[in-house]
């Protein structure tokens, strides 16, 4: 499921466009994808965390539940599998450390967010950051909105939630939960004590069909079922269940009866199985744990007495093509009847704003200027689900981001944060197919998970996280799109090192002996960059400089006998190379470590550096491990000159010590 | 192109180790694509002297320099050796020696000047010019006997040839190839053409040399 953009090369060329690969265009908020893998692929997850915190404030959540856009725009789906980028931005949550910072205001303007959910948390987000005051209201006891009450444990547990929610408050966001705007205080009163407010106030009510039954006990509907859940309410359905639609609601109410007890779940919708709403991947998980699936099939009556006792469905068909609003047609001829103890609809959410007092349209709706996202009351402001209807977690965010800069602009006049969200960028072709044959054909890790008989007997978390080791393995199948090499043109002194030394033939000669680099081919493997005599030729996101400020900070406080190890990202087990003060530097490739990084690291304090790993079975750069063995031979050749002879090694590990090999 | 390699670290460390600030100045032609002298090796030489200097408990300062090419005084005025008691140069000999002309400070090569070559790929050069200033290759082919035969002999082969090898063994024998290319192009008559020997003084009107016409012209002077 791989589509991928044409590419605007002459602007390209012309460095009038920024280049995007793929999956970041794809990303609602453009998170720096090739960023933050390859520094999972490094092992600093840290700094994988600060990359996705720049444009994404909940990467706990959205590593877990995100429906992943990106993934369908990555380079690597024709060749194997896309890179798993989503669960990747969960590793980053897992391994690294939420930056602290600071409290600090200096803006004097303060804005009223109402709601919880992922637009208002992430325009708190923003606000804070720009140094405003931002505090959120939410009627509910607890923070998150859809998050925490309506995505279940199993998929998104409290706790994943919390640490995104609790960074965003270190930060200086504050929140009065159980506060319920329009009847505890009103939009107006908000407007004014603050310098504006924001409803983001999601569609929290659920629809039912207007049949026959719908009233009878045993009827329920999606949201107040999972709400209830997720307080910890005990919910008692009955062992036939059936859920009725076809969208991430749907799935999820029928996941959880199966976990409360209901043997027979049959899931009935009136298109077809492509026409569903609910990604393919949910709906797959759901049939694995027993839920049945009826497709193209009506809600026309419901039987019961006392309570519920059967839903009675019609065959539909849907007319392709005609959209999501074309009502299918029902043919009352052709009936089926699912017996029940409780029938759940979970087909679509409405707004619930009347209490507000805002402005509507004539049909209800919240009225609002969608380019400025105002609503006509002074000072108010709208974004979210409650405008744009249903859509998910990542859209939220985005529109979180958007209101924010708009609110910042309004209120300072900078437009600077709207422009960067607005900034266009061309992307990155297919992989061409000279580079496809090179490449080599890598599974994408499955995550650890629940075994499907165990998943249902609880509320347990399905998927366990990667091991550190298997993120940055799986990052390691990022192909580093626009990460690859680029020149500086004045440098370059024309001496066609890099066209000799490239296997992918990227850097290509032009017309007065400069190079162009064609980032469609190259993979951003380094080897050019570390032979180019003139330092011509950068890395996006690897810099010698940063290199030798990494080098400095593992060489505080050394010993006497300090060994530092340069340890290639590519490689599983480590060489058992020193016992005592070993300090470690993983490298997404050796050659990340230049002659100069070394001679400088035997100065600040190490007794000894070691290279160690280069596998060749697992390397993800094969043409470049004779360019460490080279380096490796020209650092010791330096080092024994000046007597040093046991300063320097390289030092391989047996390949068939390798246990993590497919 | 010229080719130079660099000189052994140690032999570096003992010319400079008197210094106090050493200004390692590298060239962006010849001695970069030679992958000698670019600025790489500048960083990397700066590193291992200062390891070296540090092992010894001597305190000198190393820091480094490009110029585009040592060898034009335009560029060599851009350099900026103020504070600095010594030069290293990475340039090949005349970029050596035009710093030692114009900087008033010790300079001292980094690298030896090697030959003039064409490149065999990925950091390989071979030699194919000696600068003797009578170039010879007309008659030869194209195959510079001066450069190919270990004696540099004008008239060969010489009885040292076996098989199309040098006696010395390392190298193809240059007169061979000659002989062999003059016959592909069929003017195997040429072979037997007596060469005269060169007047070796032409090297001694440099280097005061300059294009005919422009003898007057100083190096700062437009035209
Ligand atoms: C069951 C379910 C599963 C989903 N699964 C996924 C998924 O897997 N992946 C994905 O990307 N998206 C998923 N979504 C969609 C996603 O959750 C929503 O698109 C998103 O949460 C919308 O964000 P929001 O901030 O606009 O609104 P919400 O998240 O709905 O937040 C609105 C908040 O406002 C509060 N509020 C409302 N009225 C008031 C008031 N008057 N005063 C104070 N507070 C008020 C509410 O309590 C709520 O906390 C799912 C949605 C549902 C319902
Ligand atoms: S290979 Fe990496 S950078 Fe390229 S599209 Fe996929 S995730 Fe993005
Ligand atoms: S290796 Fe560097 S200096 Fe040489 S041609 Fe390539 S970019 Fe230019
Ligand atoms: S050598 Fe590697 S980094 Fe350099 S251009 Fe080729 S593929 Fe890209
Ligand atoms: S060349 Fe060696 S160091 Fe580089 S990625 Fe491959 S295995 Fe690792």
């Amino acid at each position: 499921m791989c589509a991928t953009n044409a590419i605007h090369m002459h602007a390209i060329r012309e460095g009038t466009t920024r280049l995007s690969a793929p999956c970041r265009a794809r990303c609602p908020v453009h998170i720096d994808v090739p960023g933050y893998l390859s520094a999972i692929a490094d092992g600093r997850f840290t700094d994988a965390l600060e990359i996705v915190l720049e444009r994404n404030p909940l990467p706990s959540v959205c590593g877990r539940i995100c429906l992943r856009p990106c993934e369908e725009g990555c380079r690597r789906c024709l060749l194997d599998e896309p890179v798993a980028i989503a669960q990747l931005k969960r590793a980053a949550a897992d391994f690294g450390a939420y930056p602290v910072r600071k409290r600090s205001f200096p803006r004097p303007e303060s804005i009223a967010i109402v709601g919880s959910g992922p637009t208002g948390l992430t325009a708190a987000y923003d606000l804070v950051s720009w140094g405003m005051h931002a505090t959120i209201l939410e009627s509910e006891p607890l923070l998150g909105g859809m998050l925490r009450y309506g995505i279940p444990s199993f998929r998104l547990p409290d706790y994943a939630l919390d640490r995104d929610i609790d960074h965003i408050l270190s930060l200086g966001a504050e929140a009065k939960t159980r506060v319920r705007v329009g009847r505890d205080v009103t939009v107006s009163e908000l407007a004014e004590e603050n310098d504006a407010v924001l409803v983001a106030v999601g569609l929290p009510l659920s629809r039912t069909p207007p049949i026959p039954g719908a009233e009878l006990p045993g009827v329920m509907s999606a949201l107040p079922l999972l709400a209830a859940i997720s307080r910890g309410e005990r919910v008692e359905v009955g062992s036939r269940v059936v859920v009725v639609g076809g969208g991430n609601a749907a799935i999820d109410v029928a996941r959880t009866v199966r976990r409360l007890g209901a043997t027979k779940v049959h899931l009935v919708y009136r298109r077809t199985r492509q026409e569903m709403p609910a990604s393919e991947q949910e709906v797959k998980e759901a049939e694995r744990e027993g839920v049945t699936l009826h497709c193209s099939l009506g809600p026309v009556s419901i039987v019961g007495d006392d309570r519920v006792r059967a839903l009675i469905a019609a065959r539909c068909t849907s007319i392709p093509g005609e959209g999501r609003r074309a009502e299918p047609t029902i043919d009352e001829e052709q009936v089926t009847r699912f017996e029940a103890d409780t029938i759940v609809f979970a087909i679509g959410q409405a707004a619930d704003v009347t209490d507000l007092a805002l402005p509507l349209t004539p049909r209800g709706a919240l009225e609002v200027d969608p380019l400025a996202l105002r609503s006509p009351a002074e000072k108010v402001y709208v974004a979210g689900d409650v405008i744009s209807g249903a859509t998910t977690v990542i859209d939220a965010i985005a529109a979180g981001h958007r209101v924010a800069a708009l609110i910042y602009r309004d209120l300072t006049g900078d437009a600077r944060p709207l422009e960067q969200l607005d900034e266009e960028s061309a992307v990155l072709g297919k992989v061409p197919d000279a580079m496809a044959s090179k490449l080599e054909t890598r599974r994408r890790i499955m995550m650890e998970r629940l075994e499907y008989f165990e998943s249902v007997q609880s509320f347990e978390e399905i998927e366990s996280g990667y091991t550190e080791y298997e993120a940055a393995r799986e990052a390691q199948r990022c192909l580093s799109c626009t990460s690859g090499a680029r020149l500086t043109r004045e440098k370059c002194a024309s001496c066609l090192t890099c066209m000799r030394v490239c296997p992918h033939g990227v850097p290509m000669l032009q017309l007065g002996g400069y190079l162009y680099f064609d980032a469609d081919t190259c993979h951003a493997c380094g080897a050019c960059a570390s032979q180019c005599p003139a330092q011509a030729i950068a890395l996006e996101g690897h810099s010698e400089d940063e290199m030798i400020q990494r080098v400095q900070r593992q060489l505080t406080n050394t010993s006497l006998e300090t060994t530092l190890m340069f340890a290639c990202g590519s490689t599983p087990i480590l060489p058992n190379i020193a016992p005592g003060d070993t300090r470690t530097l993983t490298v997404t490739c050796l050659l990340r470590a230049s002659e100069r990084t070394v001679l400088r690291a035997l100065q600040e304090g190490a007794t000894r550096v070691v290279f160690a790993g280069c596998v060749e079975s697992t390397c993800r750069f094969p043409h470049a491990r004779k360019f460490v063995r080279q380096r490796a031979a020209r650092i010791t050749a330096l080092l024994e000159a000046l007597g040093m002879t046991d300063a320097f090694f390289l030092a391989e590990y047996d390949d068939a010590l390798d246990w993590h090999l497919p | 192109m010229i080719v130079m390699r660099q000189k052994p670290v140690t032999e570096i460390r003992d010319m400079v180790a008197r210094h106090r600030r050493v200004l390692l100045v590298g060239c962006n032609t010849c001695a970069a694509v030679a992958l000698a002298g670019g600025e790489k090796e500048v960083g990397t030489l700066a590193e291992i002297l200062r390891l070296a200097m540090w092992r010894q408990g001597s305190q000198v300062i190393f820091e480094g320099a490009l110029l585009q090419r040592q060898c034009e005084p335009e560029y060599v005025m851009q350099l900026d050796a103020e504070g600095y008691d010594a030069l290293l140069s990475l340039g090949c000999g005349a970029g050596v020696s035009l710093l030692a002309a114009m900087i008033d400070v010790p300079v001292y090569p980094a690298l030896d000047t090697m030959f003039i070559g064409v490149s065999q790929g990925l950091a390989s050069w071979e030699a194919e010019c000696s600068a003797c200033g009578q170039c010879v290759l007309g008659k030869t082919a194209g195959i510079c006997p001066i450069t190919r035969c270990a004696k540099g002999i004008l008239n060969g082969p010489c009885g040292g040839v076996s098989d199309g090898r040098c006696e010395l063994g390392d190298r193809d024998c240059a007169w061979v190839l000659i002989h062999e290319r003059l016959e592909h192009f069929g003017r195997t008559e040429e072979i037997a053409e007596i060469a005269e020997p060169k007047d070796h003084s032409i090297h001694t009107k440099c280097p005061a040399f300059g294009i005919v016409g422009m003898e007057e012209s100083d190096p700062g002077e437009k035209p």
